[in-house]
């Protein structure tokens, strides 16, 4: 009896199913590979795809984020196009948070992080760098009544907001650890609730503060330089050289048509102005011309 | 309206963004739901199986889905199946699986439920009147589960799409995420967008779940009688 | 997997967890005084409150809790109303928790057959009596699994503070694995430290339940 019971309950189970799978069938970019030694896509494995996944970020403005169109812009966001453009694919955008990025490559979930990725030691270790296109350090932004210009400044009970993943966050863990941090997902999160007031400063790239200083007023960046300079470059899944050693050869080709100041023109000139433009853009892959 | 930052949501196609957001949290619920219904009927009948081992492990099953927060199964899924075994799902079909796992789970349980709650004497009763076993199963048993198992699937929805709101922490852009980027987009021209946008999309998550769950309410008590 | 590294791990979940109960214990006990009053207010049909109540409850029971965080924390503030993390935490899952409790409270409520109350006030009870003394406990003890499982699910719940910088369990792993990529050992350690958290409350649940089942029918 039990046997006859299952039997029909399957049968109805069937004719759900079906219903569910053509509803599956409306969702985009379903990949399941069972292949466990390919974490990454060589070169020839994207372009044969025709689409190459690249992650930015979406909400940091002017580097990566959406317009009220849609589109994904900025200064990062400039140069994946021009990478899609001569690799001759559709591009993928995929949004990441910035403690997503190591994982996203190392899981394959997608070919290039072009999420304003400063390079550092630990991090090479776990990703691969292609040379450097933007010159950046750390800084320090706080509202201008009460202004922080040295780590010194920051009280025993004061907290200072970081984003989780950042270079950021893990220089002050790492060399003040007696700083109290108050960490964000998203970049959004952390610059509204800095706006709100909820820490007495933020504390990221001195790219961004500075952006966001002169976007905003009432704040000053405080402590424009802290820790070593470093510069930002993409970064793909360890081990996948044929894509890295394709990236680098763009990015030299590209400091030959002065690429990356043309992209600092059109992305980053509203928000910096001319005199930001030396200091941050790398042509070419070179080492920086000046230092900040 | 101008200072609340409602305004942002007129520019551009921002507000057709947040609605298809909000689409892709409808989507993936009404795909998972749609397995789950699938699936919680198997489960549920392997619940009533009078077998040591079978219950033992359901147990441990419904044991899981009601313990884990579905952000760390939903972590454990898109991130640790790519470490583990290997396997690259998208965001969207890790949440499906997810939910599924979730969905089957309560399904199941709703399911064994009305399995066993049907008094024997029906099925004695409907063997007397010379009815078939499919027969006794399509036009008795069946119908007096699925009353029981359309509203509960109907409030499973909601729940649902009220948990799609943390795909954005797997990189999905889903009503939340467009509203964060916004909000960022705007930061200079409407420093207050994020009490307005968040308002909205307060509201839109309302007016999605509410009618819904009213819905299942009203067939709840209809069939009840 | 590294044994050290899920040791030096360990203090750092362990403060997640206690950050966790903390705000999940005030959180639960918020919630279940906003359920009692607004069950109470349903139940003596106290004009305006009544309605408000209601509208409430559908509201808080249809929006998710992120949702409310976002509200609470990040826009809130731009009207000049400005709450701690810890704060916000507590009082949203206080929200959220408060409309399930309610709902919950309410069925345990209805479940009570009418001749209770009936047999009650021809006891010579006034009718806040008959609810203090007759009702209520009867309408607690078969609540009790609802509450545990709301429990849960509120502690669950906890797993999206990271939005509003609250370094939960979530929060916890997902730092540490944008620090140091470690994904096997943080996700491991943060499976581990929700089940120390929450079997205990679900084994408890399972327990009660049955007890009831058994002091209400007697098998």
């Amino acid at each position: 009896m039990k046997n006859t019971l299952t039997g029909k309950i399957r049968t109805a189970a069937a004719g759900l199913g079906i219903a569910g799978l053509l509803l599956a069938g409306q969702i985009s970019a379903v990949s399941v590979s069972a292949d466990a030694g390919a974490a990454f896509r060589t070169l020839d494995e994207i372009k044969e795809s025709g689409t190459v996944n690249i992650g930015v970020f979406s909400d940091k403005s002017p580097f990566g984020y959406v317009d009220e169109y849609g589109e994904y812009q900025g200064y990062d966001v400039y140069f994946a196009n021009r990478i899609g453009e001569d690799l001759g694919v559709e591009i993928n955008y995929v949004s990441t948070e910035a403690a997503n990025r190591i994982e996203y490559l190392q899981t394959g979930k997608v070919d290039i992080i072009l999420a304003n990725f400063t390079v550092t030691e630990e991090r090479a270790e776990e990703v691969d760098f292609a040379l450097p296109y933007m010159n950046v350090a750390l800084g320090v932004v706080s509202p201008e009544d009460a202004v922080i210009e040295s780590l010194d400044d920051i009280g025993p009970d004061d907290q200072v907001i970081v984003i989780s993943g950042t270079t950021a966050e893990t220089y002050l863990v790492k060399n003040n650890p007696e700083i109290k941090l108050q960490k964000y997902d998203a970049y959004a999160e952390a610059k509204t609730a800095f706006e709100n007031g909820n820490g007495v400063a933020w504390a990221n790239d001195n790219t961004e503060v500075i952006a966001f200083s002169i976007e905003n007023e009432g704040y000053v960046v405080g402590i424009p330089s802290l820790g070593s300079q470093d510069t930002i470059a993409p970064a793909v899944t360890k081990g996948n050289e044929s894509l890295l050693n394709w990236l680098n050869d763009e990015i030299r080709s590209l400091g030959e048509e002065e690429f990356f100041h043309r992209d600092y023109e059109e992305t980053l000139l509203d928000t910096y102005g001319k005199d930001y433009e030396d200091t941050l853009v790398v042509e070419g892959g070179a080492a920086p011309e000046a230092a900040a | 309206m101008q200072n609340m930052g409602i305004d942002v949501l007129f520019k551009g196609r921002n507000f057709l963004r947040l609605l298809g957001g909000l689409w892709v949290a409808v989507r993936i619920s009404l795909i998972s739901v749609a397995i789950s219904i699938v699936l919680g009927i198997l489960m549920g009948m392997l619940m009533t199986l009078k077998n040591r081992p079978v219950q033992i492990l359901c147990r441990i099953y419904l044991e899981i889905v009601r313990i884990m927060p579905q952000m760390v199964l939903l972590f454990i899924v898109y991130f640790g199946t790519t470490r583990v075994f290997g396997w690259n799902l998208s965001a969207e079909y890790a949440a499906i699986i997810v939910f599924s796992f979730w969905g089957t789970a309560e399904m199941g349980d709703l399911v064994r439920g009305s399995l066993i709650s049907i008094p024997k004497i029906q099925y004695e009763s409907a063997r007397a009147l010379g009815m078939k076993e499919g027969t006794l199963f399509r036009h008795v048993i069946l119908p007096q589960t699925v009353r029981r198992l359309i509203p509960l699937s109907i409030n499973l929805i909601t729940r649902m799409i009220k948990t799609t709101s943390l795909v954005m922490m797997i990189g999905m852009v889903e009503v939340l995420k467009v509203a964060q980027q916004i909000i960022e987009a705007n930061r200079k021209s409407s420093p207050n967008a994020a009490f307005g946008v968040f308002f909205v999309v307060f509201l839109l998550y309302f007016l999605i779940c509410w009618p819904v769950s009213r819905a299942a309410v009203y067939l709840e008590k209809r069939w009840a009688e | 997997m590294d044994p050290g590294v899920i040791k030096s791990y360990l203090p750092l979940y362990r403060d997640a967890l206690l950050l966790t109960l903390r705000i999940g214990w005030q959180g639960v006990l918020l919630a279940f005084i906003i359920g009692f009053l607004c069950v109470t207010a349903i139940r003596f049909k106290v004009p305006v409150v009544r309605v408000i109540v209601k509208g409430y409850i559908e509201l808080f029971r249809n929006t998710p809790l992120l949702v409310q965080l976002f509200f609470l924390y990040f826009a809130l503030p731009k009207i000049g109303i400005r709450l701690s993390p810890e704060f916000c935490g507590s009082l949203g899952l206080g929200l959220l928790g408060g409309a399930y409790m309610a709902e919950t409270f309410r069925s345990g409520l209805d479940n009570i057959p009418v001749i209770q109350q009936e047999s009650a006030e021809s006891l010579g009870m006034n009718r806040l009596q008959a609810f203090r003394y007759v009702i209520l406990p009867q309408a607690v003890a078969s609540s009790v699994p609802g509450f545990l499982a709301n429990t849960i699910f509120l502690l669950k719940e906890t797993s999206v503070f990271s939005t509003i910088s609250l370094m939960d369990l979530m929060f916890t792993a997902k730092d540490l694995i944008g620090m140091y990529a470690k994904t096997i050992e943080c996700l491991t350690l943060l499976v581990v430290f929700y089940l120390i958290m929450l079997l205990p409350v679900s084994i408890l649940g399972s327990f009660v339940e049955r007890r009831l089942r058994h002091a209400e029918y007697g098998d």
